[in-house]
């Protein structure tokens, strides 16, 4: 402890201590200072940043947190690594490892602190308070409903003449209230009456967004006709193919921009705001989603081209109109086959967009044959019946049917049998293939987003009018369906219900809620010029130094959130409430003229010159030194958890936590080489399938930036093993030890960095 | 089992053996923890799950011909393990009265007897027939004395000064009633019972249950000879978990059964062969053995109703009760009937044979119509498990 002090004296710095700090009588000694002038900037020597940031939260004041604790005194004990004896203390063979890593943070804090600025919240031009509702279906009316109930003035876009979705055209719904069990008849009427309550809710329909310009809080939105062309119509960008010439290379920027301006001509440039926009502060995606056209080999055995074979949606229209029919010739419908999963035994996916939905769909249609027939049989052949929640009494409640028959199995084919289909299963429940006679086959279609096929926001944007990487989420609209559901990944619009995912009416209407409050948020949080989510609160955003800028655009591309627009010369324009404060700008940036406030590439290089690298000239056999990159959201919290588990890792790794490993700028990594220092892990979320990444892109990015670095090393001689892209979940913690210990191994075996003690 | 087996559901069959106590049999999901729970279960079979999903989809022909249900003793293990309370060992139980139902003729009767509404007319046919009996026998005891002189034959069995149960209703008429009754039900059971093992043949071999392609007479009746002894000891019955209170009734009632078919037997030979008239003396051994049975089969009868009113997880519906309540009543008319003969109180124990008759009456004549018919049928499936290697 003392050894610290001495470390912080040695700058000439104040440095107090105290036995329980973050007790009141710690903090008041630490407010005291404050108050009394004394104190802007400190280092806290303590816990990690991760607990007690509500206690050591000091107005005014530049707070750095030094993990002493997780990252030091709990994961190596004393037991593992001795302290010094006193002839041990200059012997230039023996050294303290664990008090050099303490010693390292402490510097490391020390120098941060006087990188970085107070952040000053950036405030828009203009400030609108009213959200805008895309699609008047069951969704985006009760999102409306809601938000104007919270006292927000909303307006509801839909495209068709008059509201209410598909909710609209159904004979019956599911249940969406206690007890879960009957088929009611849609409650959409009803919603569609309780609008007129609401003076604050203005419908357009037969409207549609031309474009919404701008940022949240500030979002200037043009309205126009299904169908018409203005000039407020939103630009596209231009194909992949447009872009390369006729030998296939990329064309250079003025002749893509050239070929831009042609593809889009008449019109006008997404900076141009259209002077009789509506203003709006947030913006809520409603707009549902499409019945799934069956076609193509896959479901050729499933007979798609019969008559008498339809969709669940084809069913419904038939349904709404009377009894049940056979389209072919009209005949009453007593035996109805519904599949739902293609089957054929190869694998048991449903049908594409389908989910708990579809399921519940054929629950309730095959209760349509039997109200209308007594003697009326309705089989579902399924791989998996999905009825989440309390609608598993309405599974229950149908199941009670007599007429209803439903076994699992891989539908084979569907034929036509003389007047009738014959259905064939294989692998069901009753242990044979079955052969099932129907008047109907009702093939359960999916919910297809219709984000899928029009990007509906059209959003005036550099990045182009819709979501670019949806396919990561299956097509859905969506940004982290785990942690952050209704966030689309462009901040200030919110998706809700079958947009975002397959949803009954009762999952829309709970969904609309929370994209409503989502939006409300958006608003209370644009206006006072702090980030919405993930970084909640965040008064920073990218600051450029235009001077140094080359117009490479890497920013505005690689932004995971389109925040970054740019002018005819390339050059970025920042729009701040778009922003989610990744850092992932920071990181692309070759010219490093990127930077937030408290987060530069100056202040983390800083911290990692702070690390101090021991040579031959120090010790004979002078420790390895480990520079690790760690994600804060899931990797670093990981990491405290190693920590509080008190398991032990090389105390010759040195962390320091990054917004997101896409905030990584190459320049950090080549800076430890350069000192000295061994090698550099960079530890991430997931992405691909097991997609985990807080930011979209994240460490997609960094992964791909570590691979290109190879050359780089190998040109100074350097191994390219000494850098190292790893993920993590947040529940792996149990696996960073053995992670970070086995890299050290690899980077001890290839020895030392040459370029030590220069 | 590549042959494609084509499902003709039939609502009918849903509706009857939910009317038979298997209201519950909707609820199954085919989990298959019956199949776990099962002691009969084979390993690659799943029993009961597969009926179970026959039975929701009425799936006659799946259920009806399918010896399997029969080896099942309702232990209750998998209704009280059911997690959905789809109850199957009340469902097994429904679908085998149905197979009874199913394979009784004349069909009228089989209505008859699992209708509630009908059981004024069970109990009123016997009433008003022994009702004529007894006229016949009081009134016209003179010109029937007569009538039989001219054949040699004495008309009355009874004996002077004691109370005798032929002054009220004459042994002749009650065995004119009973003989040809007895070779009714034999007939009906003859057959039902070929029907019933083609069937199980059949489902047997189409399932895969079996290694025999045909039914050898012979072999079955050596297979009939390792069945009984597990019977008479009840070692399927005892494997039996939940409900294993039920064994020691059930066994109570049918040793009494036995007993009291040796006892009438015996009697019916002694009166018509060695022309010894009742009432016997109670220190004759066969009046002991008759006795005992009495008694047992009150108390076992008794038993077993005790146990379906406090076993409030087990469905017991009308076949259940009338055939117990049968029992019962059949057991007490027996035994007031003695005991009132032997008090000396001559109309009441008349009044008291007057039941016993119509309870006699009603255990036999509908036997192969009630779920007293599982004596023969799950006696059969036993014999053809055994016979056939069930797998």
């Amino acid at each position: 402890m003392e050894d610290l002090v001495d470390v912080v004296e040695e700058e000439g710095n104040n440095c107090t201590t105290h036995p329980f700090l973050c007790s009141n009588e710690g903090v008041a000694r630490i407010q005291k200072d404050v108050d009394d002038g004394k104190v802007n900037a400190m280092v806290i020597g303590a816990c990690s940043r991760r607990v007690n940031f509500d206690i050591f939260k000091f107005d005014g004041c530049i707070v750095e947190r030094v993990n002493l604790r997780e990252g030091v005194a709990w994961p190596h004990s004393r037991e593992k690594y001795p302290a010094l004896t006193e002839e041990q203390k200059d012997d230039e063979e023996h050294f303290d490892r664990i008090q050099m890593k303490a010693e390292d943070y402490i510097k490391m804090g020390m120098i941060r602190v006087e990188k970085v600025k107070l952040p000053e919240p950036y405030k828009t031009e203009k400030s609108s308070r009213k959200i805008l509702v895309l699609g008047g279906g069951i969704t985006g009316i009760s999102a409306a409903l809601d938000a104007a109930k919270a006292g927000f003035e909303v307006t509801i876009v839909e495209k068709e003449t008059s509201l209410g979705g598909y909710a609209a055209r159904m004979r019956s719904q599911m249940p969406v209230a206690e007890p879960f069990e009957q088929l009611i008849s849609p409650i959409i009427d009803e919603k569609i009456a309780e609008l007129k309550e609401y003076p604050n809710i203005t419908v357009k329909t037969g409207t549609e967004v031309a474009r919404i310009a701008g940022q949240p809080g500030e979002f200037t939105v043009t309205f126009k006709k299904p169908g018409e062309k203005i000039p407020f119509d939103v630009p596209f960008p231009l194909p992949p193919e447009m872009i390369l010439d006729e030998k296939g290379n990329e064309l250079d920027a003025e002749a893509q921009h050239a070929k831009y301006l042609e593809y889009n001509k008449g019109k006008l440039d997404i900076l141009k705001l259209d002077p009789d926009g509506e203003l709006y502060g947030a913006v809520i995606l409603a707009a549902g989603w499409r019945p799934d056209r069956l076609k193509g080999d896959a479901y050729a055995h499933l007979g798609i081209d019969l008559p008498d074979v339809i969709t669940n949606d084809e069913f419904e229209k038939i349904a709404a109109k009377g009894k049940i029919v056979r389209p072919s010739d009209g005949k009453e419908a007593k035996e109805v086959v519904f599949i739902q999963s293609p089957g054929k035994d190869e694998d048991d996916a449903d049908f594409p967009y389908c989910g708990g939905v579809t399921s519940q769909v054929a629950l309730k249609q095959a209760k349509y044959v039997r109200n209308d027939y007594p003697d009326g049989k309705a089989y579902i052949v399924y791989q998996h019946m999905r009825t989440p929640g309390l609608q598993e009494n309405f599974y229950k409640s149908i199941q009670q049917d007599n007429g209803i028959f439903m076994t699992k199995g891989a539908v084979t084919e569907v034929s036509k049998a003389g007047n009738s289909l014959m259905v064939e299963a294989h692998n069901t429940l009753l242990g044979k293939d079955l052969n099932i006679k129907a008047d109907l086959v009702v093939l359960a279609a999916g919910m297809v987003p219709v984000t899928v096929d029009d990007p509906v926001v059209n959003l005036a944007y550099r990045q182009g009018p819709g979501f670019r990487d949806n396919d990561i989420f299956g097509g859905y609209a969506d940004s982290n369906y785990i942690c952050f559901p209704y966030e689309t990944q462009r901040t200030g619009v919110y998706a809700a219900g079958a947009v975002r995912r397959s949803m009954t009416i009762e999952e829309s209407m709970e969904d609309a809620a929370g994209a409503a409050l989502k939006a409300i948020q958006c608003i209370e949080s644009a206006n006072r010029g702090v980030a919405v989510h993930p970084r909640s609160g965040d008064m920073t955003f990218p600051e450029f130094f235009f001077q140094r800028c080359t117009q490479c655009k890497r920013c505005t591309v690689e932004c995971p959130f389109g925040a970054l627009d740019d002018d005819e010369k390339g050059t970025p324009k920042a729009n701040p409430t778009r922003c989610r404060r990744c850092g992932t700008c920071m990181g692309a940036c070759p010219e490093r003229i990127i930077s937030f406030a408290d987060y530069t590439i100056d202040s983390i290089g800083s911290q990692i010159k702070a690390i101090g690298v021991p040579s031959e000239d120090d010790f004979d056999e002078p420790p390895f030194r480990i520079l690790a990159l760690v994600c804060e959201n899931d990797a670093y919290p990981a990491l405290d958890m190693v920590g509080m588990n008190r398991i032990d890792y090389s105390p010759d790794v040195r962390v320091i936590p990054v917004r997101c490993l896409g905030s990584v700028n190459s320049i950090w990594i080549k800076d430890a080489l350069a000192q000295g220092m061994d090698g550099v892990i960079l530890i991430g979320c997931k992405h691909g399938d097991d997609y985990q990444c807080h930011f979209v892109k994240g460490s997609e990015l960094a992964e791909v930036r570590v691979n290109k670095m190879g050359d780089a090393l190998k040109s100074l001689a350097l191994e390219e093993e000494r850098v190292r892209f790893e993920e993590i979940a947040i529940d792996e913690y149990d696996k960073l030890p053995g992670l970070l210990s086995d890299f050290v191994e690899e980077i001890e075996a290839l020895g030392p960095n040459p370029f030590k003690g220069f | 089992m590549s042959e494609k087996y084509l499902v003709q559901p039939d609502l009918k069959f849903i509706d009857e053996i939910t009317g038979f106590g298997a209201e519950t049999l909707k609820k199954c999901f085919q989990c298959a923890t019956c199949s776990v729970a099962c002691p009969i279960s084979p390993e690659n079979s799943p029993f009961p799950r597969k009926e179970m999903i026959a039975a929701s989809w009425g799936l006659k022909d799946k259920l009806v011909g399918n010896g399997d249900i029969w080896l099942c003793h309702e232990c209750g293990d998998c209704s009280d393990l059911c997690p959905r309370g789809a109850r199957p060992g009340d469902v097994l139980s429904a679908v085998r009265y149905a197979t009874i139902n199913e394979y009784a003729r004349p069909k009228f009767l089989a209505d008859a007897v699992k209708d509630p509404q009908k059981l004024p007319f069970l109990i009123g046919i016997p009433a008003i027939w022994f009702a004529i009996m007894a006229y016949i026998t009081m009134a016209g005891h003179d010109t029937m004395t007569k009538l039989f002189h001219n054949f040699g034959v004495e008309w009355s069995h009874a004996k002077e000064g004691v109370i005798a149960h032929a002054d009220f209703v004459s042994t002749w008429l009650v065995d004119i009633t009973f003989v040809p009754l007895a070779a009714f039900v034999v007939i009906v059971f003859a057959l039902g019972l070929k029907n019933f093992i083609t069937d199980i043949h059949a489902n047997a071999v189409a399932e895969g249950k079996t290694d025999k392609t045909s039914i050898d007479p012979k072999g079955f009746i050596l297979a009939l000879k390792d069945v009984i002894p597990v019977i008479l000891k009840h070692d399927k019955f005892n494997k039996c978990e939940a409900n294993q209170e039920r064994s020691t009734p059930h066994m109570m009632v049918l040793y009494s059964f036995i007993g009291l078919f040796i006892v009438t037997n015996i009697f019916f030979v002694v009166l018509y062969v060695f022309q010894i008239p009742g009432p016997y003396s109670q220190l004759n051994p066969v009046k002991w053995l008759a006795n005992i049975c009495g008694a047992a089969l009150i108390i076992g009868s008794g038993l077993m109703i005790k146990n379906r009113f406090s076993n409030k997880d087990q469905v017991s519906s009308y076949k259940d009760w009338y055939i117990l309540w049968l029992v019962f009543a059949l057991g007490l008319t027996g035994m007031l009937t003695e005991m009132t003969r032997l008090a000396g109180a001559q109309y009441l124990t008349y009044f008291m044979y007057y039941l016993h008759l119509i309870a006699i009456f009603n255990l036999f004549a509908f036997l192969p119509f009630s779920k007293m018919a599982h004596l023969v049928y799950r006696v059969v499936a036993m014999t053809y498990a055994s016979y056939g290697n069930r797998k």
